[in-house]
């Protein structure tokens, strides 16, 4: 035990949450991007895995990692788009074409990627250091001791990561866009009616959505397993929707539960490799802790509301008095 | 009149999707391999037709391999059904009919009993298992409001991680390099309808038995009014006095009730030992299915057939060509896509609107007519 409390309290463990917290990151500010439009984006899982895919065949062709996360990016909004057409065009129920969309994600994948290459199950032998997301030491912060060690030398997407979660409240809450965006998630008939393209809004929405998913699958396969596989999102979109809930659907609350998840799975890479615990029981943490955490934010903001009524309640009948 | 165009327009809408999906698939055949009309022809009439040197037959041990793949999907699309006519998206099927399959298997292995009794109780439990499984999306959405899509993914995780641990650490048959537990007592194992090794066991008649009296229960019940109307309209439901959260509950339990049936009599039917490693993939292919059925349980074993011939096709195409079997998943999906699509063809179905008005205005202005001259 003491062993595993020495793993903890070293800086390499908050190293560890944050870049384990990274795509979960992404896919969860993607989710907070298409549920303020009013749509539910339950294809993340799916748009990873496939845009991670396409992340690791592109940058192998161009030999370029800039290219191939370019690419990754390009393959989730054009995913994005895809689902808009179902959904707002044909009116297929959105959740449908999610679970449509993961299911392309998980089989189509093997196909596609036997298709271009050949190549049955997973890319490890396309795999080659120049096409991996580059680290960044950051200069100054690299030499001051223990927070250097934390915070410096992650993946450059990780930074990108972090910093799109205030360029996400920025464009949400100090752009038009994102006015239009909020009015149209918020009253869709009340959007209409002052003129605003319900549909265009909800297109964009899901298009900027798949963009940051697939930022997130480039993230997964062109740094974090270093290659593609069929497990290799494990359902983290599904995480980042849990993410998105208990962070009630804004930016930086989404960032402080993803963090929350991401060390829930820190510590199951910690945990698992002391004697004589379950491995199996230990994976199941953070799908445990997102179950809980979900509840336990639903609970409190049942009670706010119940508060608030309280308040007014009380408000009224003290009027009502003099 | 206006009803029978209606369900014919309904009728070449579904042909079209299913057409349309073929096509995308045709479309990725024909990129990916050198012999394409021979892959086509391994998807579509492999599965029944077998081709020797005296030329095509059709293939009974295939056609029965296709009616034993159906059957753990039929329930699994059932609770689908039962679960999402309460416009409940609980996903838990996937976990559901794991976690039924390994409770059943637990029952077969160390509960003795009498042969006929033996498998429908393991059956029985493993399905209540699985019942109360998916019951919790249901019962943290109606008591807190958590979405049950989510809780119900991560619940699937959970289930499986923990039917792993057991399965290792508890029930493994350490004589066997494989994990898995020990045999099943041969009590409990569900018989064999056809001879020969397709797996066809009397499972299939329990399936098709329970789609059609879920089909009762849904469509001559109290209950299943109840619940395709909470469906339809949860606030109509609550103020026309309903029990909403109750009903609620209890089609979140049936669905897993039918997940885990069909799980359990997969693993009782199939496999003489445990040894399921991750999530079967029942449950999403239950969602197809169920879609496919347009939620109607009488529909579903057809729905299921379909879908079974498909994959089989898509197995044989991984074997005697170079087409990987993954295939399916982009059938399946673009099934789901079209199928599914509120507006795919709603220019047909607009003329056919336009054409019924313009019908009855006739008929009505001709009777304006007779009656005047009368």
């Amino acid at each position: 035990m003491s062993q595993f409390f020495d793993t903890i309290f070293k800086p390499e463990f908050v190293f560890a949450i944050i870049r384990i917290t990274s795509p979960i990151l992404f896919a969860a500010l993607a989710s907070v991007i298409a549920e303020k439009a009013g749509v539910v984006n339950i294809g993340l899982e799916g748009t990873m895995m496939i845009s991670a895919l396409f992340g690791t065949l592109i940058s192998f062709w161009t030999q370029s990692w800039l290219i191939g996360v370019l690419g990754a990016l390009v393959v989730g909004i054009l995913l994005g788009a895809m689902m808009g057409f179902f959904a707002l065009r044909l009116r297929t129920n959105i959740i449908l074409v999610g679970i449509a969309l993961n299911i392309l994600g998980s089989g189509g994948t093997v196909f596609l990627l036997y298709l271009f290459t050949g190549m049955r199950g997973n890319t490890s032998s396309l795999s080659s250091p120049n096409i991996l997301i580059p680290t960044w030491n950051i200069p100054l912060l690299k030499d001051i001791p223990v927070v250097g060690a934390m915070f410096s030398g992650h993946a450059v997407l990780t930074y990108v990561a972090f910093i799109l979660v205030f360029v996400v409240w920025f464009l949400l809450y100090k752009t038009s866009l994102g006015l239009n965006i909020r009015a149209v998630g918020e009253n869709s008939n009340a959007a209409r009616s002052v003129g605003i393209s319900v549909q265009r809004i909800q297109y964009i929405a899901l298009m900027l959505s798949g963009a940051l998913s697939g930022l997130g699958g480039a993230f997964m396969s062109m740094y974090y397993s270093q290659s593609w596989n069929t497990g290799i999102v494990a359902g983290r979109g599904f995480i980042a929707l849990a993410a998105q809930a208990m962070g009630r659907g804004e930016p930086v609350g989404t960032m402080f539960s993803s963090l929350l998840f991401g060390t829930a799975q820190a510590l199951e890479t910690r945990v698992s490799g002391i004697q004589g615990v379950s491995s199996y029981l230990v994976a199941s943490i953070p799908y445990v802790v997102t179950i809980l955490g979900l509840v336990l934010y639903m609970l409190s903001a049942k009670r706010k509301v119940r508060r608030l009524h309280q308040k007014l309640k009380n408000r009224q009948d003290a009027e009502q008095r003099t | 009149m206006y009803k029978r165009r209606m369900l014919g327009f309904s009728l070449i809408r579904g042909l079209a999707a299913i057409l349309l999906a073929l096509a995308v698939a045709a479309v990725f055949i024909f990129l990916a391999t050198d012999e394409p009309f021979h892959a086509l022809q391994q998807l579509l009439i492999g599965p029944v037709v077998s081709f020797g040197e005296d030329g095509a037959s059709f293939n009974v041990q295939s056609f029965y391999q296709i009616l034993a793949a159906m059957i753990p999907t039929i329930f699994t699309a059932l609770g689908v059904c039962v679960m999402f006519s309460a416009n409940q998206f609980n996903l838990g099927g996937e976990g559901g009919a794991m976690a039924g399959g390994f409770v059943a298997a637990l029952v077969a292995i160390y509960l003795p009993m009498a042969a006929g009794l033996h498998p429908v109780v393991s059956v029985l439990i493993g399905a209540v298992a699985a019942g109360l499984i998916t019951l919790i999306p249901g019962v943290l959405k109606v008591s807190v409001g958590a979405s049950e899509m989510v809780s119900s993914l991560m619940l699937n995780y959970v289930v499986m991680y923990v039917v792993l641990h057991f399965l290792n650490y508890e029930f493994a048959d350490r004589s066997k390099g494989a994990t898995q537990t020990h045999a099943f007592l041969p009590t409990a194992k569900i018989a064999q309808m056809v001879r020969g090794g397709s797996r066809l066991t009397y499972g299939f008649i329990a399936a098709i038995a329970v789609a059609l009296l879920i089909g009762i229960f849904m469509y001559r019940t109290r209950w299943g009014y109840q619940i395709r109307m909470i469906g339809i309209n949860q606030n109509f439901a609550t103020y026309s006095g309903m029990k909403v959260t109750s009903v609620i509950l209890l089609s979140q339990f049936m669905g897993g009730l039918l997940a885990g049936t069909g799980g359990a009599i997969e693993v009782l039917g199939r496999y003489n030992t445990f040894l399921w490693k991750e999530l079967p993939g029942f449950g999403w292919t239950g969602i197809t299915i169920a879609i496919l059925a347009r939620n109607n349980p009488v529909a579903v074993p057809f729905a299921a057939f379909f879908i079974a011939y498909l994959n089989k096709g898509c197995l044989l195409m991984n074997t005697n060509s170079d087409i990987p079997s993954e295939m399916i998943s982009i059938i399946q999906a673009s099934i789901f896509l079209f199928f599914a699509a509120e507006q795919f063809l709603a220019g047909l179905r607009q003329r056919i609107v336009v054409k019924n008005a313009r019908d009855e205005l006739a008929q009505a202005q001709a009777a304006a007519a007779a009656s005047e001259e009368g």
